[in-house]
């Protein structure tokens, strides 16, 4: 008989894939785990409740990323639908699309390190404002190259039978546009949310440490030597995707199909 | 006359794609447009619902010049040879869309719907979503969906040039049927040869950008420029043939 | 139909798309040419002659291209592997939703991550600690901060990797590469050759656009080589914003030279992977 490998193996993936979250999830339970023991010393619930008890500063940090992150992806994602629209519609299509591409390319901690006298002198540096406005200059490319394959031939001319039925640009949108790029733009709002949520060069860079997100505060902790208040903030910073990933696996997904 | 096009002209860069267009058409009267593709026919058609904007010339419909209005005042439907349904809505809803563009009570829209669904003879589908009908039903809701806001003019671009050979004869059957029934006045585009003379109150020919219309069907039958004669000739020399071998 | 709506959505796509980088770009340029700046007092070609000579910044350029080429074509192949093996049972309910768990995970995680299982202090270590297999923590082999960038990779491959699975299992499908090997098949071709003749053809022609930009993306990573990388040589954005942020004012224009160095490389790049054909992420 054939010796059957296949099972052996996803199981390996399976347990590869699951192993972070898993050990994230004990790391950030536990204290006082000197080396060389294989378990730590001290086991339960003391980090999670000191931060309930709001001492680090975490359950802020928390809330400060996903006010930031909901704000870009928002923006990023209504202004990348419609700005795509001009710029798919347009006869220098390539050109234009091409130059999106050169802020999507580039490393967002050089750009924003390139950028950051202009923060500076406009007031944006430091404060939450600016890093929405510096994230949102890295997602709005994205969402507008996410787009560009929405308003296709097909799309143009859907729009011009709704103008042919009566229909006036407003109507156009909200009657038709809206409802078919449904799928599209919940996850170009997911994506650009991930974007936000994960970014940490560009951050730290327009924020100067003074706007501590989620990703700031991880690097804070791991400098500190601290990694269990760092895998606690780790698992507030992975746990969201997680739900929103089950959430768009099989609401989004399935309605595209 | 109801429709009259005067010396519309339409260039993309060196290139004329319309040539002088010059026609009219009497109320409640099908024009077939016969022409192959890369002929002009699809722009002609998009200039006189508004889509396209000419270089030059007049578009007179009940004695109003439109060409300078956008296409949602124009009160004319262009009808692509795709279906395009919308693909969130069903039956009904792609149906009632331009009632609902224009707010009518829903009992009105209900009832107009219905009777329209009645007259394409869809009341099964109704509930249906766009990907669940076959194309020949398809193109029927697209029909309706244009009937429904009583159009002054229904422009038909190829509409069933990607139907099987059958369920194409239905349809003609059912599109003259309908233009009867809804007093519609339309514009019929095709590169079919017995399309064109079946649908047609009055005949045209397309080629290179210029639009030629016949006095009756017995002068397009009679140009050579239409293919009607090879088309004659072939069968005629196949009959010959047959006649010949059984001797 | 031209409106004034189409017109303003083109004022604001210049006015976010293309004005902020054309700005960061100038000012950066002006900078190492010492016409801005705190320190600076003048047009001088110094900054450039400097960068050029010292050969930190090639050697930054090539350990940063090396260590990205190495974690893409390790990633590519494997994940090539997977999806096509693995093919079917990715389809199942949970496993499918499974694969897409990594994505979840940011850089910075995963830096840390290595950085917990990989460090002389880690998790592994100790687990060879406690089979005997070392007495001393100085014993166990350095795999982050490494000279030969081992932790950086792995943590580059696991980033990457669960992104190629997917996309490779999605091209699979929409290319109908099952119907075209089963073609292949029916006229005569072994399994090897079906893989090397149409599945890898088929799959890689469609992503190579894709593939080209992630090396692109690892080339610029900045949160990964920070945690864990060495003092020298460092990767690109590391050497950029140690450059540009550090204490000594004087070093500054150096960074923004070697920052125009790298955004010119890149978007000449960027230029030829997509001026050729008019392809966009979303064709893929």
């Amino acid at each position: 008989m054939k010796f059957n490998w296949k099972p052996y193996i996803l199981t390996l993936i399976v347990l590869l894939i699951l192993f972070p979250f898993v050990y994230m999830v004990l790391l950030s339970l536990a204290s006082e785990w000197r080396f060389p023991d294989l378990l730590p010393s001290y086991f339960g619930l003391r980090n999670w409740l000191k931060i309930i008890g709001s001492e680090t500063g975490l359950l802020h940090s928390f809330l400060i990323s996903v006010s930031i992150s909901l704000s870009v992806a928002t923006v990023s994602t209504l202004s990348g639908f419609f700005i795509s629209r001009s710029v798919s519609y347009h006869p220098k299509k390539r050109v234009l699309t091409l130059l999106t591409y050169f802020p999507y390319i580039l490393a967002p901690v050089v750009f924003a390190a390139c950028l950051s006298y202009f923060f500076l002198r406009m007031g944006l540096f430091g404060n939450a404002t600016g890093v929405i406005v510096a994230q949102f200059m890295i997602t709005f490319p994205y969402a507008l190259i996410f787009f560009s394959s929405f308003w296709n031939q097909r799309t143009k001319n859907l729009e011009d039978l709704v103008a042919t039925l009566g229909g006036n640009q407003l109507q156009t949108f909200f009657k038709m546009l809206f409802p078919i790029a449904k799928g599209m733009l919940l996850i170009c709002f997911f994506q650009t949310f991930l974007i936000s949520w994960f970014e940490y060069g560009l951050t730290s860079i327009i924020g100067v440490g003074k706007v501590q997100t989620l990703t700031i505060k991880v690097f804070l902790f791991i400098k500190e030597a601290n990694f269990y208040y760092g895998a606690l903030s780790c698992c507030l910073l992975i746990f969201p995707p997680v739900v929103l990933l089950y959430l768009n696996k099989r609401y989004v997904f399935n309605k595209l199909v | 006359m109801f429709l009259e096009v005067k010396n519309i002209v339409k260039s993309f860069g060196s290139e004329q794609i319309i040539k002088e267009l010059n026609f009219t058409l009497n109320a409640q009267n099908t024009m077939s447009i016969l022409g192959k593709s890369g002929c002009g026919k699809t722009s002609m058609l998009k200039i006189i619902g508004g889509l396209l904007s000419p270089d030059a010339g007049e578009i007179i419909l009940n004695g109003i010049n439109v060409a300078n209005q956008s296409p949602k005042h124009r009160k004319i439907v262009y009808l692509y040879q795709e279906d395009l349904l919308f693909p969130h809505l069903n039956v009904f809803e792609n149906i009632a869309f331009g009632l609902r563009l224009k707010k009518l009570p829903e009992n009105e829209i209900i009832q107009k719907v219905n009777s329209i669904i009645a007259s394409l003879e869809l009341e099964d589908q109704s509930g249906k979503m766009p990907h669940q009908l076959s194309g020949g039903q398809r193109q029927r809701v697209s029909f309706g969906r244009a009937i429904i806001i009583n159009p002054a003019l229904l422009l038909l671009d190829e509409p069933f040039g990607s139907l099987d050979a059958g369920t194409r004869q239905r349809m003609q059957e059912l599109f003259k049927k309908l233009t009867k029934e809804f007093d519609i006045t339309s514009l019929f585009v095709t590169h079919d040869l017995k399309e064109a003379i079946l649908m047609g109150d009055q005949i045209a020919f397309m080629q290179k950008g210029r639009l030629k219309v016949y006095q009756d069907k017995t002068e397009f039958i009679n140009d050579k420029e239409t293919g009607v004669q090879d088309e004659i000739g072939f069968w005629d020399g196949l009959k010959s043939k047959e006649t010949i071998s059984k001797h | 139909m031209r409106n004034k709506f189409s017109h303003i959505g083109l004022v604001f796509f210049v006015l976010i798309g293309v004005i902020p980088f054309a700005a960061a770009f100038i000012y950066a340029l002006l900078y190492s040419l010492g016409i801005v700046g705190v320190l600076n007092s003048g047009f001088t070609l110094q900054h450039w002659q400097t960068v050029l000579a010292s050969s930190e910044v090639f050697k930054s350029f090539g350990y940063s291209a090396l260590v990205a080429a190495i974690s893409v074509v390790i990633s590519v192949s494997f994940a090539l592997w997977l999806a096509l093996k693995f093919r079917k049972e990715f389809d199942q309910k949970i496993l499918s939703f499974i694969i897409y768990l990594p994505l979840a995970i940011p850089g910075v995680v995963a830096a840390f991550f290595t950085f917990q299982l990989f460090s002389r202090a880690g998790f592994f270590s100790r687990l060879a600690y406690q089979l005997g297999w070392i007495n001393e923590v100085s014993q166990f082999p350095d795999l982050v901060n490494d000279a030969l960038a081992t932790g950086i990779i792995i943590t580059f491959i696991t980033i990457v990797m669960p992104f190629f699975v997917l996309l490779f299992l999605n091209v699979y499908k929409n290319e109908r590469v099952g119907n075209l090997s089963e073609l292949a098949y029916s006229l005569g071709a072994s399994s090897k050759q079906v893989l090397w003749r149409v599945s890898l053809p088929v799959i890689l022609r469609k992503t190579w656009t894709l593939i080209a930009l992630y090396f692109i993306f690892l080339l610029g990573a900045y949160e990964i080589p920070l945690l864990l990388g060495q003092e020298s040589p460092q990767m690109l954005s590391v050497l950029i914003i140690r450059e540009i942020k550090q204490f000594d004012l004087s070093k500054i224009s150096e960074g923004y030279a070697i920052a125009i160095i790298y955004t010119i490389v890149v978007s000449v790049a960027v230029s030829a992977l997509f001026s050729r054909k008019n392809k966009t992420l979303n064709e893929i």
